[in-house]
């Protein structure tokens, strides 16, 4: 079911033709196994997307499409990293002697503008925090071995900035004073921020967070959500975002495209997907009806409220269950 | 029922004892002769097992497994003060016993200690006291005092016996004198110009183990912190350490060394002016060699001292420039005396530099020490400054290891410039040809298995090319560079580091998307494809002239050479003049290269090694940025090879085997990947050993004995000699995570 996307509140005012990522008609298979089955969305530019869908509904197989790394058997990937760049097609058939359907590279995907961090984080770990994002930051960078070698003044320049520059992501993740630790002995919340901290230094357009809360308390579940909105609101980062952390997504996305056996079962805002049976049928794998009764019992997840410190940690499945053997009580916010 | 037998105590004792005894058996055929015969085939064996001998092995080996069993309970006890330097003397004096020359006497043809001991114990004519040293009392009566002294000292460090520590103190000190005075005493009676050096180390050796119970008898500290030790004096005065070291190496060579030694003679320092008193020396030297060295030896050192001590950068500064200007004026007068003799052709001279003793040399040495500790006052902040810093409590902390590195760092220089000259010709061809070329290959390598992460076992091929390559451009291979092209061995090097950079590129693109084992298969294949085209003469069927002379290689491949106006140097058959050829290359490249792994490109080399995929999606190009790694360590082999070629003068395709390749890697692996005074320090131990061996095991076991180090360092240290900090992270796994990772997975995980 496709919700209408008119209504949607908190979504940023753009040119309605801006896309950052327009997916149309995806499939990717591994050998007999289906990952993604048609599956047609588009991401807008300055919009916090989120994915969610139950496990191996393909929004990792997803994420790994329009990075490059896997590439689709059918469908096409148009991409425009940044503002006012030409819509152009990722997946396309290339090779210099034989003409094979073949994404393009990681890491040209990454110099259109965009970058990704990962659910199982992948930092590098015997590098210091400093070091893990100055990488990032000087892979846009210009000057060759030579001038390191040498130590000339522009490559001395160079290094300069990408440490200035650093420091500024590390302040903006809050990591200063972890900065000379190697990234491996930070804490589980500090290394996912530093991922994105990593992320960012590329400078994107876009930035696709693969379950960035997995894993941590909830001060850092704020704390993410507050980096996330502050990411897209003053850096002017699109966001797609995969998360299981319903509090979360709810509190943060423009809108949501669930997935669930690799296909797109709703997209909407996040009133509308709470509210909608099929997404809640697809969670609890029962049919659409008793979904239905369970949310005419009331809200099922509350927002994190960005103002107040802290919070209770009832997850979603908890909220849930707790509906769904006490239909009764459904006072929950 | 349980498939797994659980073993029984008595099952893991057994197993152990059986373990260690066999062990001892095999060192028993590793050590001694057996080499047998066509008709003899169980020499070795008899010699090794059936001998009594046996015993002392299978004792040995009941130690170690009593050590092992019961290592908890011994281990607290070697971390008292004094363990350390007792351990180290007592290797000091055995090696100085039986690996080190007692004498220079061309009448023995083994003047180790042992056979000396033999044939001197029943010379009438030597004292009593000499003799009873040398045996003549109870044979062997050296080993045993040794023996006496280390076990009452190791005695007095377990026990914390104070008094006993003093006793060990004075007799340890008393044995040491008493074999230089033996020493001295023979060589007196022998009245044969000596260089040998026994009695100085196992001197030596025994000042450690008085000093070690000494330190126990007088301290207090219930374990030692030799590392806080050295950083607390370090700290204490950034290059006191220096100070002392160079004028200790200054008054050796003033008052101990010889200063002009040809074969007939050791002239000491006074006995200079005498020598060469009547001869038309200049000014300067005469000057320098009556009074003018005590001048500068003694500014300089008080200089530095005074500097050390007040920590004050103007008095550092002048010490550097002092110990420079002394160093210079050291070498002008070696120049000058080698010079006055050489015109005489004393002892065959046949040019200046020729029969120098070491005491210049190390005078000189303890010159740079000198400057070097005057650089360290005046490079450190003042404690004023740190005082003003005291807050940052990261930056004192790096600053005691930047003193230590920057110590080592100036001790290194010296011995670097100023050991050479007083080796011998052996140990110098040894230095260039040995040690110095693998140096710059494993600095090469290291920048492609250390930096980059990429196993590369035909590494050697690059150093061929760069051969072939200088070959090619000084014709002397049958293939004639066109007459624009034939050039100087030393302008051959940018053409073999541009030739290696094609051809690491060319090795690269197709096969760097391999990964692991299978891209080291591609480069083993890569590294005999270019011998055995080599060897194999390459040609094309429409091609039929001789390209590279096929086994036979190319001949005559001229010396370096450099004119530039006035200055003229020619390089010639002496290792001497080549080693500082290659120093200077030595330290171009690491200067470029310290530089290259603190760059943008060096970070990612460090995270493609770590995790490709996130390089990748971090925007790097992993492909460019592992060709740069194989091309630029290419372009050092080349180098290596361009003075090989031309030092070495001939070369032919047995000189790139696959062995050189894999010895390479293990310099690096063994020095610690990934780090330049690592892959440097492995690349000089591994080669240094096997020249080492030569006199001490018999020549077919040399590898054998490597072969046991190298196992033993990957087992007790796998991160090598000196580590580099990313790597020792990896190794130690310091980098996963201290907790399993998600330590409370909330319960929304599950969906």
């Amino acid at each position: 079911m496709t919700v209408d996307l008119s209504k949607e509140p908190a979504a940023p005012a753009t040119a309605p033709g801006d896309l950052v990522f327009d997916v149309r008609n995806v499939t990717l298979r591994f050998g007999g196994v289906t990952s993604l089955n048609d599956v047609t969305l588009q991401m807008r530019r300055g919009e916090i997307l989120a994915i969610i869908g139950p496990n191996g509904a393909g929004k990792t197989s997803l994420f790994n499409c329009l990075t490059g790394v896997y590439t689709p058997q059918e469908g096409d990937i148009l991409l425009s990293g940044r503002v006012g760049e030409e819509q152009s097609p990722i997946v396309g058939l290339r090779g210099l002697i034989a003409k094979k359907r073949r994404s393009l590279k990681t890491h040209v995907i990454n110099h259109m503008g965009v970058a990704r961090t990962y659910q199982n984080i992948r930092l590098f770990p015997a590098l210091t925090a400093l070091e893990n994002v100055k990488i990032a930051i000087e892979t846009r960078q210009k000057s060759g071995p030579v001038s390191a070698m040498l130590g000339l003044p522009w490559q001395r320049r160079e290094e300069r900035e990408s440490t200035e520059r650093a420091y500024d992501l590390l302040q903006f993740v809050g990591l200063t004073r972890r900065a000379n630790e190697l990234a491996g002995s930070l804490a589980y919340g500090e290394q996912r921020r530093l991922e994105i901290a990593r992320a960012l230094g590329t400078n994107p357009g876009v930035i696709l967070l693969d379950e960035p809360a997995a894993g941590t308390n909830p001060v850092e579940k704020r704390e993410l959500a507050e980096l996330i909105r502050k990411i897209n609101e003053e850096d002017n980062v699109s966001v797609l975002l995969i998360e299981h952390d319903m509090k979360l997504v709810m509190s943060v996305a423009h809108r949501i495209v669930v997935l669930n056996f690799g296909g797109k079962i709703a997209e909407g805002s996040p009133d509308q997907i709470q509210k909608d049976p099929v997404v809640i049928a697809a969670y609890l794998g029962t049919t659409t009806e008793e979904a239905a009764e369970v949310i005419a019992e009331g809200p099922l997840v509350e927002e994190i409220d960005l103002s107040t410190s802290v919070l209770d940690d009832t997850s979603i499945e908890e909220l849930i269950d707790e509906t769904a053997e006490n239909p009764q009580d459904g006072d929950l916010a | 029922m349980s498939h797994l037998k659980r073993e029984t105590a008595l099952q893991v004792h057994l197993k152990r004892l059986g373990s260690c005894l066999a062990l001892g058996v095999v060192m028993a055929m590793m050590i001694g002769k057996h080499t047998g015969s066509q008709n003899d085939y169980g020499l070795g064996f008899r010699e090794s097992v059936l001998k009594p001998r046996i015993f002392l092995f299978l004792a040995a080996g009941v130690v170690v497994y009593l050590l092992i069993t019961f290592w908890p309970k011994v281990a607290p006890y070697l971390s008292r003060p004094g363990v350390r330097p007792l351990a180290m003397g007592a290797l000091t004096v055995m090696a100085g016993y039986s690996l080190l020359r007692w004498s220079d006497t061309p009448q023995l043809p083994d003047t180790k200690l042992g056979p000396l001991a033999a044939a001197a114990r029943g010379v009438g004519e030597l004292d009593g006291f000499t003799r009873a040293f040398f045996g003549s009392i109870v044979p062997g009566s050296y080993w045993l005092l040794f023996l006496i002294v280390f076990v009452l000292g190791g005695a007095a460090l377990i026990l914390r016996n104070r008094a006993l520590g003093w006793v060990v103190a004075v007799l340890a000190v008393a044995v040491g004198v008493w074999g230089l005075s033996a020493q001295l005493a023979l060589r007196s009676f022998l009245k044969v110009p000596d260089h040998s050096t026994g009695g100085y180390v196992q001197l030596l050796g025994y000042l450690a183990i008085a000093g070690s119970a000494a330190v126990m008898a007088y301290t207090h500290a219930e374990s030692a912190d030799t590392r806080g030790f050295i950083n607390r004096v370090f700290n204490w005065r950034p290059g006191f350490p220096l100070v002392v070291l160079g004028s200790l190496t200054g008054l050796i060579a003033l008052l101990g060394a010889g200063w002009f030694a040809p074969l007939s003679l050791n002239a000491k320092w006074w006995d200079m002016t005498n020598v060469f008193g009547s001869e038309a020396i200049s000014a300067l030297t005469s000057a320098y060699l009556g009074w003018l060295v005590w001048v500068l030896f003694l500014g300089t050192a008080t200089l530095a001292a005074v500097a050390t001590a007040r920590r004050n950068r103007s008095l550092g500064w002048a010490a550097a420039g002092a110990g420079i200007l002394s160093v210079l004026v050291t070498l002008v007068t070696i120049h000058d005396f080698s010079k006055v003799a050489a015109a005489k052709a004393f002892d065959g001279a046949t040019g200046p530099w020729q029969n120098v003793g070491v005491g210049p040399w190390a005078l000189a040495g303890a010159f740079t020490l000198l400057a070097g500790a005057g650089w360290m006052v005046a490079s450190r902040p003042t404690v004023k400054e740190i005082i003003e810093d005291a807050a940052d409590s990261d930056a004192i902390a790096a600053g005691t290891s930047l003193n230590v590195t920057r110590a080592l760092l100036v001790a290194v220089i010296a011995g670097a410039l100023f050991y050479p000259p007083t080796a011998t010709g052996f140990w110098q061809t040894v230095l260039v040809s040995e040690i110095g070329i693998y140096v710059l290959l494993a600095i090469g390598l290291n920048v492609v298995v250390g930096w980059a992460g990429l196993l590369d076992l035909g590494f050697i091929a690059f150093y061929a090319i760069g051969s072939y390559t200088t070959a090619f451009l000084t014709g002397t291979l049958p293939v004639k560079p066109p007459s624009f092209l034939h050039l100087p061995p030393l302008a051959a090097i940018p053409f073999a580091i541009a030739i290696c950079l094609v051809a690491g590129i060319a090795l690269g693109t197709p096969t760097l998307r391999l990964r692991g084992d299978y891209l080291a298969i591609m480069t083993l294949g890569f590294g005999e494809i270019i011998r055995i085209a080599l060897n194999n003469d390459v040609k094309f069927g429409f091609y039929e002239k001789v390209l590279t002379n096929g086994p036979k290689g190319a001949f005559g491949i001229p010396h370096p050479h450099i004119k530039v106006g006035p200055l003229e140097l020619t390089w010639g058959q002496n290792s001497l003049q080549y080693w500082y050829l290659l120093l200077v290359l030595v330290v171009l490249i690491l200067l470029a290269f310290r530089r290259l792994e603190n760059s943008r490109l060096g970070r990612a080399w460090a995270a493609v090694r770590e995790d490709e995929v996130a390089a990748q999606a971090t925007g790097i190009n992993t492909v460019r940025t592992k060709l740069l790694a194989f091309a630029i360590g290419a372009s050092t082999s080349g180098v290596a090879g361009v003075f090989f070629a031309s030092q070495i003068g001939y070369i032919n395709p047995a000189n790139f085997v696959l062995n050189n390749s894999i010895l390479v890697v293990a310099y690096v692996v063994f020095g610690g990947m990934g780090s330049l005074p690592g892959a440097m320090a492995g690349a000089a131990a591994l080669t240094w050993l096997p020249e080492f061996l030569k006199d001490q095991v018999p020549a077919e076991d040399r590898q054998m004995w490597i072969g046991l180090i190298i196992l033993l360092m990957m087992i007790f240290r796998p991160q090598g000699l000196i580590p580099a900090r990313r790597r020792a992270i990896e190794l130690e796994g310091l980098d996963k995570p201290k907790s399993p990772t998600p330590i409370a997975v909330p319960a929304s995980e599950g969906m």
